[in-house]
């Protein structure tokens, strides 16, 4: 862009914005490697449609942004213009309690919707480890905690939404219904796209009803196998667990299983202790019941914002071998892993500090990535130091098949490849 | 006792006569004007496909025309002005007339009267190859009529003995033999000889009931122990029993292939076989023949002079397990060790929704346990005579009965159709598991007289 | 109501082959896969919805993937349009064929390919019965959840095109909750797997898209089904109500009292009838309304909130609550209300199955005006639906040989979808779209919501070949850019197409 084009585009955008809606960008808005020309705020869905239509006519790309809990997600975009800002879009717009369903702006924190909703003894389902997470970026990055296991993902529990599309058309599918199959579904669709579809503005979800009681049932064991097996008991067990989680610290420690049930208070309990009894009796072993979640409950591995974090995931009958094969790896290249998350489905996330070599970084996400492979899994990078992205993909290969139907997509969506291009899968 | 049925008039004729005169075939469609399919049941069907599941012949090929819903819009599309071609045809014809889709329908959609009346229409108007003609020919010239079953006894019983089967089957002569007639030798149940029934068999203990006692073609002449059985297990239920001589085929096998004239003609015997019998009951335990005399009412419901007699037949008729439950069992039973399969007769469990009595007499008998059959539903491809003319569908559901059948683990087989023992048997021995077969009155009979299960094991 | 609107045409209508396209077909597949006798084809002219027929050009039955993938490709190779079709239960002529297009039938593909229980998954051919998957799962303790009314026939492959719920999606959720992964045929004859084995993979969730639909997409050849583990504690309670008033306010109650019921069912006096009479369920006499309510789970917590629910009913005027001892109790309870649609042709000529949506919290306000409607119109409405969520099954009553009783019915049945749409509810809560209610999507989307849907169209099949008509009601051509249209529409102008 030329300084009179972006002069001219500056100009365009306050005009139609005001002038107290656009702001020069600062360091604290890079998105990976990149640093926008300017912070465009938007206090709703008709102020995203100014700012993205204003976009379209003088060809700026776009990059949207919540909480900034997750900017650091995904590939650099190939470029930035726009950081469209939605945090003054924060409205909890109607929690309809008698029919279990919350509409709220995307610019609204996680915590504000779950404060709201937990006034009639209500919760949205969807646990995310950034305290700043808005609902925009829950669903663009699909966020997921470890009620996940039983409730389902963000795709599973959103109803309804609406979108911003890159030449500023404004466009909802669902509704306020859980009910509803008129239509394609956008909302499964725009879930953990990260911004490359369009901008998400609204969104209405199902909620399910807090209980009264909560334990948890945790066994450690030091071998990774033994752990599976303590997993899989629990993802078959009858109790019905909210959800089945691992705990792995540094230094190959031994592994924590933690289950946790919800349900009436004097019952809960009740089955607490009956699993943990009868989980004790096959696995030979002590199994603890707690009334409060153990500290790594619901947190990713590490130190926010700094080191690497990676996702590995498999079939949830092969955790054994994703744990084993995790193990080998660091062996092989000397990188040691925290690992922790959804034992139940197979879903890891793993963090090296800062201070290893980067390529052995890069060295142990391949190698990571190879042994998921071989188990039809896949490993992400879900953040790292821009040395270390340098020399892995962050993605990881998609099935061309698959990928060639994703291009399509988005060349629908954002012909002009104004959307974050460049920070999703297969370069989109 | 004599067997003197004369043969109805018409089916001496090589053609059904043309119903009366009105009846001109419908240039303008599949049927002609006297009886074709009811528009008005037709349009009872919405179209739901809860029938196909239901339906033997979608389960073994999953098209749409070879189903209950696939047949009754070939109905409609033949009153709405289809020619009553081949392949329509050919889909009536695949049809066993299990009305296993009408224990299905939930909009009660009768299928059985619809199937009846098209059945009719295509015996009439449409004329088969010879082949096909020839072995119709054959075996309704045949299965009705006791006395020339009963003359093939002794041929059959030769041949068996002498081992011909198996000299055929080793000679690769039996395998050029057509398939029908391969499938008609194949089902032959092993002849035996069986003690005459009496005309009259007195209760034991106090007289509950006087019960008449239809006999059957087939089970007459392949299954007399059957017979015997039943009478000695009514006796031994304080039921008076009555065979009347006169009576001949029921009109079943006809009916349920559309030759309607022949089956009416039947059925006036039937009635006046045992209207002056003097009976409180009619027993029957042949599912199809139970099935049939049922429906005399509407079969007869165009003849004024048997009309009265029908309705008070059919209200008198019992299958043997849907009489023993209503009277209320009292025989002492005897223990039988025995693990068996119960497998539901079409015109028993769909015809006339008999399927807790058998069960509750068999579990009614100290030791025995009873298995359920998967898919038990699911026609076993006897259906009369149509293994005879589609041996090839009927082998294969045959063959899916008899995996089923011995999937369950049974020592021994139950049922209350000849047909369906035949067929299965055939099924299981071509699988290689030569697994004993027996009707329920059988089985109650073994346990009314203290045998052990052995001796139901090595029949 | 008999025959359908002119079709829309395809969007390469003008170069469509349809001769060279049976021809090919003819040579790529196996003889007894293809249909074309006029006759065996009519069978095929509609679906669970026989107000709307077409006879296709030809049928195809393929056996395997391979043969569904060179039929489509045959399709795409000579521009002409094709339909998919499972059981043919769908009650929005959603498998509706076309007079100028191949019926692609999936009956024959049955076969459940694997069994996978240690990762609580199998992986089925599209024809499979829902209910067969269950059965082959029961007994290592599993289930499929969705369980749509029709699930003793309705094929796996149809729910994922129809995005099927059932009386248990309340808490279990409806088929794209319960699927995995998906190999489907695009339109352009290319096989592609969709979803993954793990869970969560990277990428666009285009599988969420291609499930419900409506086979506007694709042929799905392949499905990796989540299986559920058996539930320790089912509890069944049947109650009778003088009203649907107090039969919801006890639903209500339930719902702020935080339970999560399995299911809850609701009929009304006149679907009690019918039921009645088809299936001899022995519903409380005199009843107004009934609630069915099931609750699954862990079995102190099943127990616990039982005894809830039972009082809960209580308060709101139940005058008969009955509980289900065992699983024959179980299935006579839930008889009357899995046949109760097709029951009432037992107290009507005629009918038509509505299916709509409401926010649960306005069903007293929204059974007012129904009643309302019926009332003034004289056509008798009877009411069955699935309380917890707000799905409504009007049904429609109507005498077809009464002159303009059917046009009255629609009439009626039209406005309570208009009713449903007021209240921020949806025209169709799990029978579809299809052709049926095309008419009604512009009453519940805009323009623009419904030309953005069209991008992922077109993604999938920008030559418009794939069960074109179904839907939307009038399509953006691909390539033309989403909310910009200017003038007249180039097809409406042709004649081709109507904007509704």
């Amino acid at each position: 862009m030329s300084t009179a084009a972006e002069e001219t585009a500056l100009n365009a955008l306050c005009g139609a914005l005001g002038d107290e809606w656009v702001t020069e960008s600062s360091e604290a808005d890079r998105v990976g490697a990149r640093r926008p020309k300017w912070v465009v705020h938007a206090d709703g869905t008709e102020r995203a449609s100014a700012a993205l239509r204003i976009a379209a006519e003088h060809g700026m790309s776009v990059v949207p942004r919540g909480g900034g809990s997750k900017l650091d997600r995904g590939e650099s975009p190939e470029r930035v213009d726009l950081l469209l800002d939605l945090s003054a879009a924060d409205e909890v717009v109607e929690h309809a309690a008698g029919d279990l369903v919350v509409r709220a702006e995307a610019g609204a924190p996680l915590r504000e919707v779950q404060r709201t909703v937990a006034a009639a003894g209500q919760q949205l389902s969807v646990e995310d480890p950034h305290p700043a997470a808005t609902l925009g970026g829950v669903i663009a990055t699909r966020s997921a905690g470890p009620c996940r296991h039983l409730h389902g993902g963000v795709r599973d529990l959103i109803i309804g939404i609406t979108v911003v599309c890159a030449d500023g058309t404004v466009a909802s599918s669902g509704g306020k219904v859980v009910k509803n199959v008129a239509g394609y579904d956008l909302g499964k669709l725009f879930t953990g796209s990260y911004g490359t579809l369009g901008v998400v503005t609204e969104a209405i979800f199902r909620l399910h009803p807090l209980a009264e009681e909560r334990r948890w049932v945790a066994v450690t064991l030091p071998d990774p196998r033994a752990a599976a097996e303590a997993a899989r008991l629990l993802r078959i067990s009858r109790a019905m667990p909210t959800a089945v989680e691992l705990d792995r610290p540094a230094g190959r420690a031994p592994i924590t299983v933690c289950a946790e049930l919800e349900g009436r208070s004097g019952v809960t309990r009740e089955r607490a202790a009956e699993l943990a009894s009868s989980l004790g009796e096959e696995l030979g072993q002590t199994c603890e019941v707690s009334g409060t979640a153990p500290e790594w409950w619901g947190r990713l591995p590490g130190e926010p914002g700094t080191g690497t974090g990676i996702r590995m995931a498999s079939r949830p009958a092969d955790l054994a071998e994703l744990l084993e094969g995790a193990g080998r790896v660091e062996d092989e290249t000397g990188v040691e892993l925290q690992l922790r998350g959804a034992a139940g489905l197979g879903v890891l996330d793993g963090w090296v500090p800062d201070g290893s070599p980067d390529e052995s970084v890069a060295a142990l996400v391949e190698g990571v990535r190879a042994r998921a492979a071989a188990l039809d899994g896949y490993t992400t990078v879900s953040r790292a130091p821009e040395n270390v992205k340098r020399l892995v993909d962050v993605w990881g290969p998609v099935p061309s098949g698959a990928l060639a139907l994703m291009r399509r997509t988005k060349d629908q969506f954002d012909p002009e490849r104004r959307l974050a291009p460049g920070r999703f899968v297969g370069g989109l | 006792m004599t067997d003197r049925t004369p043969e109805p008039e018409s089916a001496r004729q090589e053609r059904q006569p043309v119903p009366p005169t009105e009846a001109a075939a419908n240039p303008d469609g599949a049927f002609d004007a006297f009886n074709p399919p009811q528009r008005e049941l037709i349009d009872d069907c919405v179209h739901c496909g809860f029938c196909l599941p239901s339906c033997p012949t979608y389960e073994l090929w999953g098209e749409e025309m070879d189903s209950p819903r696939g047949r009754i819009h070939l109905m409609e599309s033949g009153l709405d002005g289809e020619p009553l071609s081949g392949s329509m045809v050919e889909h009536f014809d695949n049809c066993l007339g299990c009305m296993a889709c009408v224990t299905a329908c939930p909009s009660g959609v009768q299928y059985g009267p619809l199937i009846n009346r098209t059945r009719a229409q295509v015996e009439r108007n449409h004329r088969r190859e010879p082949g096909q003609r020839w072995l119709r020919r054959l075996i309704f010239g045949l299965f009705p009529y006791k006395r020339r079953l009963s003359a093939l006894r002794l041929p059959l019983a030769l041949y068996q003995r002498l081992r011909i089967d198996a000299l055929l089957r080793r000679s690769g002569l039996f395998a050029k033999m057509p398939a029908h007639l391969r499938a008609m030798e194949s089902l032959v149940p092993p002849v035996r000889r069986a003690s005459r029934l009496p005309a009259r068999v007195p209760a034991r203990g106090r007289r509950r009931a006087v019960v008449g006692m239809l006999t059957g073609c087939v089970q007459h002449a392949f299954f007399p122990d059957v017979n015997n059985a039943t009478a000695r297990v009514l006796a031994a239920e304080g039921c008076e029993v009555v065979v009347p001589e006169k009576q001949g085929c029921c009109g079943a096998l006809s009916e349920h292939s559309g030759r309607e004239r022949e089956a009416v003609e039947f059925a006036k015997r039937t009635v006046e076989a045992f209207d002056s019998a003097g009976v409180d009951y009619v027993v029957i335990n042949s599912a199809g023949c139970g099935s049939t005399l049922k429906e005399y009412p509407r079969l007869l419901a165009d003849e004024p002079r048997y009309a009265a007699a029908a309705e008070r037949l059919s209200a008198r008729v019992r299958d043997v397990a849907e009489l023993l439950v209503e009277l209320g069992p009292s025989a002492r039973l005897n223990p039988l060790n025995l693990t068996v399969a119960y497998h539901d007769a079409c015109h028993l469990s769909h015809g006339q929704g008999i399927r807790t009595q058998p069960r509750e007499l068999l579990r009614g008998i100290p030791g025995l346990e009873l298995r359920e059959i998967n898919r038990g539903e699911i026609c076993c491809g006897s259906a009369g005579v149509y293994n005879l003319l589609q041996p090839r569908a009927a082998a294969e559901l045959g063959d899916l009965k008899a995996r089923n059948v011995r999937d369950t683990g049974a020592d021994l087989l139950v049922t209350a159709n000849p047909g369906c023992s035949m067929q299965i048997r055939t099924a299981l021995r071509g699988r290689g598991a030569d697994l004993p077969v027996a009707h329920t009155v059988q089985i109650l009979d073994a346990a009314v007289r203290g045998e052990r299960a052995e001796s139901l094991l090595n029949r | 109501m008999e025959s359908t609107e002119p079709a829309p045409p395809t969007r390469e209508g003008a170069s469509a082959d349809l001769d060279g396209c049976v021809e090919l077909l003819g040579k790529l597949l196996p003889e007894e896969s293809l249909i074309t006798d006029r006759q065996r084809v009519r069978t095929y002219e509609c679906d669970g919805l026989a107000s709307y027929r077409t006879v296709p050009a030809a049928v195809v039955l393929p056996e395997n993937a391979e043969q569904v993938r060179s039929a489509v490709a045959a399709c795409s190779e000579h521009g002409v349009p094709f339909v998919a079709r499972g059981s043919g239960t769908g009650l929005s002529a959603g498998a509706l064929p076309r007079s100028d297009g191949v019926l692609i039938v999936t009956s024959k593909m049955r076969r459940i390919l694997e069994l996978d229980i240690a990762n609580e998954r199998a992986v089925v051919e599209p024809g499979v019965v829902n209910l067969d998957v269950t059965k082959a799962a029961a007994p290592h303790g599993y289930y499929f959840a969705p369980d749509p009314s029709s699930q003793q026939v309705c094929s796996v492959g149809g729910n994922v095109a129809e995005n099927s719920g059932g009386a248990h999606c309340l808490k279990y959720g409806f088929t794209t909750n319960h699927v995995l992964a998906a190999q489907v045929v695009t339109a352009d004859g290319e096989l592609v797997e969709l979803g993954g084995a793990a869970h969560d993979a990277p990428g666009y969730d285009l599988l969420g898209s291609f499930i419900g639909s409506e086979g506007t997409l694709g042929v799905v050849t392949s499905i990796t089904v989540r299986l559920l583990r058996s539930p320790e504690s089912v509890r069944t309670l049947l109650a009778g109500f003088p009203s649907t008033d107090e039969a919801g306010a006890a639903v209500s109650a339930m719902i702020a009292a935080g339970v999560t019921p399995a299911a809850v069912e609701m009929m009304d006096a006149l679907s009690i009838t019918a039921a009645e009479q088809a299936v001899r369920c022995g519903y409380p006499e005199g009843a107004g309304a009934v609630l069915v309510v099931e609750l699954d789970g862990p079995r102190p917590e099943v127990e616990r909130t039982f005894t809830e629910v039972w009082q809960h009913c209580d308060e709101h005027g139940a005058f008969e609550i009955r509980t289900a001892a065992d699983e024959t109790e179980r299935a006579l309870i839930w008889k009357g209300r899995k046949s109760a649609f097709a029951a009432v042709g037992r107290i009507s000529r005629d009918y038509i199955v509505q299916d709509g949506v409401i926010p649960r919290t306005a069903l007293p306000e929204v059974l007012r005006r129904i009643a309302e409607l019926s009332a003034e119109s004289g056509v008798r409405v009877a009411n069955v639906f699935h309380a917890g969520d707000g799905n409504l099954h009007p049904l429609v009553l109507f005498d077809g040989s009464e002159p303009g009783a059917a046009e009255r019915a629609e009439e009626v049945s039209g406005a309570i979808l208009e009713l449903c749409v007021e209240q921020g509810g949806s025209i169709t809560g799990e029978h579809g779209v299809g052709a049926d209610k095309v008419r009604y999507m512009g009453r519940m989307f805009t323009a623009e919501d419904l030309d953005v849907m069209q991008c992922v169209r077109c993604a999938f099949d920008p030559a418009g070949l794939c069960n074109p008509g179904k839907v939307f009601p009038t399509p953006r051509l691909c390539g033309e850019a989403p909310g910009r249209r200017r003038g007249v529409h180039p097809l409406t102008e042709a004649g081709l197409a109507e904007q509704f």
